[in-house]
């Protein structure tokens, strides 16, 4: 057993974990922070991403305990209690969710994005989520929700 | 099986444990791999190293003669290194090619290296910059070119109780340059099926010197010595491009007898190579480049 301290969505964890529980495990499992999704388990689908130090990682393709010290963002911290985020906003203005198993990875990778680069093009947009596989979208309406929200966010700054 | 995980703070506590107990640790730096490789109990050490917290291990320095990069540095520190986007531009497309975008800030080139993959992307072109590997371990360092750094298919030259410090390659001048080209499935995420990066130096519009290799073709990468040969100190407008394409084609199928990808691989071979050449000579050229390198 490996004692591990670390910060999810802004609340310190000193927890004990396994020697063989990946990142993914460690939220699912132990801390039910369910949002976060397993796809397949290989780093191929980006359903499991997360924010770990300011960039986004396949929580599948992380040990527990090498977060160690970090600090990690999931989709459950993403809103501001009820109130959702703008690029969670804009994924239901356009209707780029359909079954929703993906979004939780896309709406990470977007937001790692427009931290980086609050305007970018359509094609800086597919490459931010070229990690993040959807099966059903055919991915349009999730660039334009990302475009949408990057409009809304630098907006939402102006004021 | 694994039934112990160690965070060393330093490089320094990280080589003493190897020292001791060097033959039943496995050292994890990005993870991208080797995790996988332990859901499906393909180690069989039972401990557990994380090398990939050692800021000893992630740098980048560029000095007047050379360019050193730390084993433990993310393909996207490198990718965001503006020397390396400018200047060793083969290199930096490597590293961009890599996996996706989750991978390359997690994956580290040292990883790429010490895996031993045949399709590791970043290695082509470091064998094409005859760059050198630094190995420590306690009380000893020592050097070894990458291209003798590969024993077999998975298998680097790096003992149980050593590191991979750091990888260093010459500084590119005027008429120098790098280029890489892969072949894959897809745009992202794709494993190279082949991969080419052509290390060029002109002068006077002749080859004074160039260094080929490939990913993908073999039990590792690998430099292509031979094309090497048929190339250097040839004058660039009197090479019949054509020609050693094929001559590559030739020698990629003598290499893959007996596996299935040859007939595909031997003919792609030729499309990878002749862009990767014609990149390297177009970057040796460059004017841009000249004026950035007095």
């Amino acid at each position: 057993m490996n004692h591990i301290s670390l910060t999810i969505n802004k609340k310190m964890y000193s927890i004990d974990v396994e020697e063989d529980v990946r990142l993914i495990d460690l939220l699912r499992d132990q801390l039910f922070l369910t949002g976060t999704k397993e796809g397949c388990g290989e780093g191929e689908c980006g359903a499991c991403t997360v924010i770990m130090d300011g960039r986004v990682v396949n929580s599948c393709l992380v040990m527990a305990f090498q977060a160690e010290g970090s600090n990690i963002t999931t989709i459950e911290g993403m809103s501001d209690k009820d109130e959702l985020h703008p690029i969670q906003k804009a994924f239901l203005d356009k209707g780029a969710v359909q079954c929703g198993f993906c979004t939780p990875g896309m709406v990470l990778s977007a937001k790692s994005l427009l931290d980086k680069n609050e305007n970018p093009t359509r094609e800086e947009i597919r490459e931010g989520i070229s990690g993040n596989l959807c099966r059903c979208t055919g991915y349009n309406k999730i660039v334009d929700a990302i475009e949408l929200a990057s409009k809304e966010i630098r907006e939402e700054k102006k004021e | 099986m694994i039934n112990k995980c160690i965070n060393p703070k330093t490089v320094e506590e990280a080589l003493d444990i190897l020292e001791s107990n060097g033959k039943d640790v496995k050292l994890i730096a990005g993870g991208t791999d080797l995790v996988i490789d332990l859901r499906n109990n393909k180690i069989d050490k039972n401990i557990l190293m994380n090398i990939s917290k050692l800021k000893e291990l992630r740098f980048i320095t560029i000095d007047e003669n050379e360019i050193t990069i730390g084993s433990g540095t993310k393909f996207i520190e490198i990718i965001e290194n503006q020397h390396i986007k400018e200047k060793i531009v083969g290199l930096w497309k490597a590293c961009k090619s890599v996996g996706s975008p989750q991978i390359r800030n997690m994956g580290t080139i040292g990883g790429n290296i010490c895996n031993g993959s045949m399709a590791a992307d970043s290695v082509p072109p470091l064998l094409a910059l005859d760059a050198t590997a630094l190995i420590i371990g306690k009380n000893k360092t020592r050097s070894v070119p990458l291209r003798e750094l590969y024993l077999d298919k998975g298998k680097v030259d790096i003992a149980d109780d050593e590191i991979l410090y750091a990888i260093k390659f010459h500084r590119l001048r005027e008429k120098e340059s790098i280029s890489f080209e892969k072949l894959g499935l897809r745009k992202a995420l794709a494993i190279a099926r082949i991969s080419c990066s052509i290390y060029i130096n002109l002068e006077n519009n002749s080859i004074k010197d160039i260094k080929i290799a490939t990913g993908a073709l073999g039990k590792y990468p690998q430099r292509e010595n031979h094309i090497e040969k048929r190339l250097v100190n040839k004058k660039v407008d009197e090479i019949i491009l054509k020609d050693i394409a094929e001559e590559m084609s030739k020698h990629v199928s003598k290499r893959l007898k007996g596996r299935s990808s040859r007939s595909f691989k031997s003919i792609a071979i030729k499309g990878i190579f002749a862009e990767a050449y014609k990149s390297a000579i177009k970057g040796a050229n460059d004017e841009s480049h000249k004026s950035h390198n007095k």
